[in-house]
C-alpha cells in the first residue's frame, strides 16, 4: 500500500492557551515495500507524524492517503491494512490468555475459525514465541519482552500490508532488541510488507532503515538513503543524534591513520575493513 | 468526540480580579451558591443567579466555547431531565400529540432544572477554570483543617484530591490512546450497536485499569523514595492570606445570593 501525506499538520489543543504545534506541514510519499526509519530529537514530532500516516489521528490540516483514497472521521484506514503501535504497545494487551490476545484482531475482521488459528499461530511464531508454552498464559504473567512480542504479533496476525511503529525496542534488552529488529527486517524481506519505524537508536536504525526521515520541530529536515545520512556526522550532530558505532569506528579509524576511510553501517562490513587495514599493514599476511 | 478536550477541572491561566481571590473565597462562595441554587423556586431568583454567574465568567475571560466544552458530556443528562418533566408532570394541558399531552407544568419545570443544572455545573466549571488545581486543593484542606480536632485527616484528604485532579488529564490521554490503539486493531469502539459497545468496553477498560494502578504504585514508590511522611509539621510555601480584594468579592457573591432568596422564597 503506498502512503502518503500532503502538507499535514496537527496542532494539539487547538485555539486554547495551551496550543502547540505537533507536525507542520509536512509531505512524505511512503512505497509499497519500504523500510522507512524515522529519527528525531525527544519531542520532534516523530511518533506523532507516525500516527497521522496510520489515520490513527485526524490533521488539523492537510491530508494523508492510503492508495490515493483520503483518509477523514468517515473514511477510516481499511480495516486490517495498517498495523500501528504506539510506544509501549503492551500497555493494550487485555486478554485472558496470549492466544487470545493476538487473535483478538483476525476475529473482529470475522475470519473464519480454522483461518484465526493458523494466522494466530503464525503471527506468534514470527515474533519468537513459542505457542504451545505461553499461548495459554495471561500476557499479564509475561516478562516486559515477551508482552512486547506478543503486542507485536497482534499486529502481524492481521497481515497487514504496512507495519507503522513506534519505537518498537524502547525498554527492551539488548538481546531483544537486536532480535526484534532482525525479524522487522526479515518480515520486509520476505513479505514485501511496508515497514515504517521511528526511534532514536542510531545502530538500531543502520541495521533497520534504506530509507531514513529526519524530523525537528514537526517538520522533515532530511530525507534520503539511509547510509547517506548516517554517515554526516554534522547533520546528525545537529538533531541530538549520534553516528551509529560502525561509522563512528571508520571516523576515528581515518583520524588516526590520517587519512579517509570510507563509512561503512555493519559489524560484519566493520570487521572486514579492520582486517583489510591490519593485513595492509603486515604486508598481507593476515588470514 | 475528542476525549481530551474535555475540560472539566481545567485551570484557564488569567489575570482577572476572580483569578486571584483567595481560593478559600472562591470555594466558599461556590458553596453557598449552590446551596442558594438548590433552595430558590422560580425564575426570577435563577436570573439573578445566572446572571451573576455570567458576569463572573465574561470578568474572567473565559471563553464561551470552553463553557460549552464543560457543558457537553452533560448533554445527554440534560435532555433526559427535560423530557421527564416534560412527559410526566401533570397540570394544565398545553399541547397533545397523538396520545401523549405536554402540560404547562411540565415544561416549566424541565426549563427550570435544566437551567438549575447548567448553573450548577457552570459554578464549578468557574470556580476550576480560575483556581490552579493546587491552590483549590490547598485551600480545601485548609478550610476543612477545624476538623483535624475530631482527627479528620484534612492535609490527606486535600493530597488526594489533588492527585486525584492531577490524574484526570494524564488518564484521559492514556484513554484516548488506549482507544485508538486498539481501534488500530480492529476492535470497533464507538461504532455498532448496543451489544458491540458494550463488548468494546472491555480492550479499553483492562489496560486503563492496569495502567492506573500502575501509576498508582509508582507515584507511592516515588514519595516515599523521597521521605514523604504526611502533613504532620509540615509548612507552606505559599501562605494564604485574606485581603481588601477578598472582601470585595464576599461582599458582591453575598449581595446577590440574598437577593435571590429574598426573590425566591
Amino acid at each position: 500500500m503506498r502512503i502518503e501525506s500532503h502538507q499535514v499538520s496537527l496542532f494539539y489543543q487547538e485555539g486554547t492557551p495551551f496550543e502547540s504545534k505537533a507536525v507542520s506541514g509536512v509531505s512524505l510519499a511512503i512505497e509499497p515495500g519500504e523500510r522507512i526509519g524515522i529519527a528525531g530529537p525527544v519531542g520532534s514530532g516523530k511518533s506523532t507524524l507516525l500516527a497521522l500516516l496510520a489515520g490513527i489521528m485526524a490533521p488539523t490540516s492537510g491530508d494523508v492517503t492510503h492508495d490515493g483514497r483520503s483518509l477523514g472521521r468517515r473514511s477510516p484506514p481499511k480495516p486490517g491494512s495498517v498495523g500501528f503501535a504506539f510506544q509501549s504497545p503492551e500497555n493494550c494487551l487485555f486478554e485472558k490468555t496470549v492466544y487470545d490476545d493476538v487473535a483478538f484482531a483476525p476475529r473482529a475482521l470475522g475470519l473464519e475459525d480454522e483461518e484465526v488459528r493458523s494466522l494466530t499461530n503464525k503471527a506468534l511464531a514470527g515474533v519468537g514465541l513459542d505457542v504451545e508454552r505461553l499461548g495459554s498464559r495471561s500476557p499479564f504473567s509475561l516478562s516486559l519482552g515477551e508482552q512486547r512480542r506478543v503486542a507485536l504479533a497482534g499486529l502481524l496476525a492481521m497481515r497487514p500490508r504496512v507495519l507503522l511503529l513506534d519505537e518498537p525496542t524502547a525498554h527492551l534488552d539488548p538481546v531483544s532488541r537486536h532480535d526484534i529488529i532482525e525479524r522487522l527486517v526479515r518480515l520486509n524481506d520476505d513479505t514485501g510488507a511496508t515497514v515504517v519505524m521511528v526511534g532514536h537508536d542510531m545502530d538500531e536504525m543502520a541495521h533497520f532503515s534504506k530509507r531514513l526521515v529526519i524530523i525537528d520541530g514537526g517538520s522533515v529536515v532530511a530525507d534520503d538513503e539511509a547510509g547517506r545520512l548516517l554517515s554526516d556526522r554534522k547533520l546528525l550532530e545537529r538533531y541530538s543524534l549520534k553516528l551509529p558505532g560502525t561509522v563512528e569506528l571508520c571516523r576515528l579509524l581515518g583520524e588516526a591513520t590520517g587519512g579517509s576511510v570510507a563509512p561503512v553501517l555493519d559489524e560484519s562490513g566493520a570487521v572486514e575493513l579492520l582486517l583489510k587495514m591490519a593485513g595492509g599493514a603486515e604486508g598481507g599476511t593476515c588470514s | 468526540m475528542q476525549l481530551t478536550s474535555i475540560t472539566i477541572g481545567q485551570f484557564y491561566p488569567g489575570t482577572s480580579l476572580l483569578h486571584r481571590v483567595d481560593p478559600r473565597m472562591k470555594i466558599m462562595a461556590s458553596f453557598a451558591f449552590v446551596i442558594v441554587l438548590f433552595l430558590v423556586h422560580g425564575f426570577g431568583p435563577l436570573a439573578v443567579l445566572a446572571a451573576i454567574l455570567l458576569a463572573g465568567i465574561t470578568f474572567a475571560g473565559i471563553p464561551p466555547i470552553w463553557l460549552w466544552r464543560g457543558l457537553r458530556p452533560m448533554l445527554i443528562l440534560l435532555l433526559i431531565t427535560f423530557f421527564f418533566q416534560l412527559l410526566f408532570k401533570g397540570g394544565e394541558e398545553i399541547a397533545r400529540l397523538g396520545p401523549v399531552a405536554f402540560y404547562r407544568e411540565g415544561l416549566e419545570q424541565g426549563v427550570f432544572l435544566v437551567m438549575r443544572l447548567v448553573l450548577l455545573v457552570l459554578s464549578g466549571s468557574l470556580l476550576t477554570f480560575t483556581t490552579p488545581p493546587v491552590l483549590l486543593t490547598d485551600a480545601f484542606g485548609r478550610l476543612i483543617s477545624p476538623l483535624e480536632k475530631i482527627r479528620i485527616p484534612s492535609y490527606e484528604l486535600a493530597l488526594m484530591m489533588t492527585i486525584a485532579l492531577r490524574f484526570i488529564p494524564t488518564l484521559l490521554m492514556e484513554l484516548d490512546r488506549i482507544i485508538k490503539a486498539q481501534r488500530a486493531r480492529g476492535a470497533g469502539i464507538g461504532t455498532g450497536g448496543l451489544v458491540g459497545r458494550a463488548r468494546a468496553v472491555m480492550p479499553v477498560l483492562i489496560p486503563l485499569f492496569v495502567m492506573s494502578f500502575r501509576h498508582a504504585d509508582e507515584l507511592a514508590l516515588a514519595m516515599e523514595s523521597r521521605c514523604y511522611r504526611g502533613g504532620r509539621g509540615r509548612t507552606m510555601r505559599r501562605k494564604l492570606k485574606y485581603g481588601w480584594r477578598d472582601a470585595a468579592f464576599m461582599a458582591v457573591v453575598a449581595a446577590v445570593l440574598f437577593t435571590s432568596l429574598w426573590i425566591g422564597m
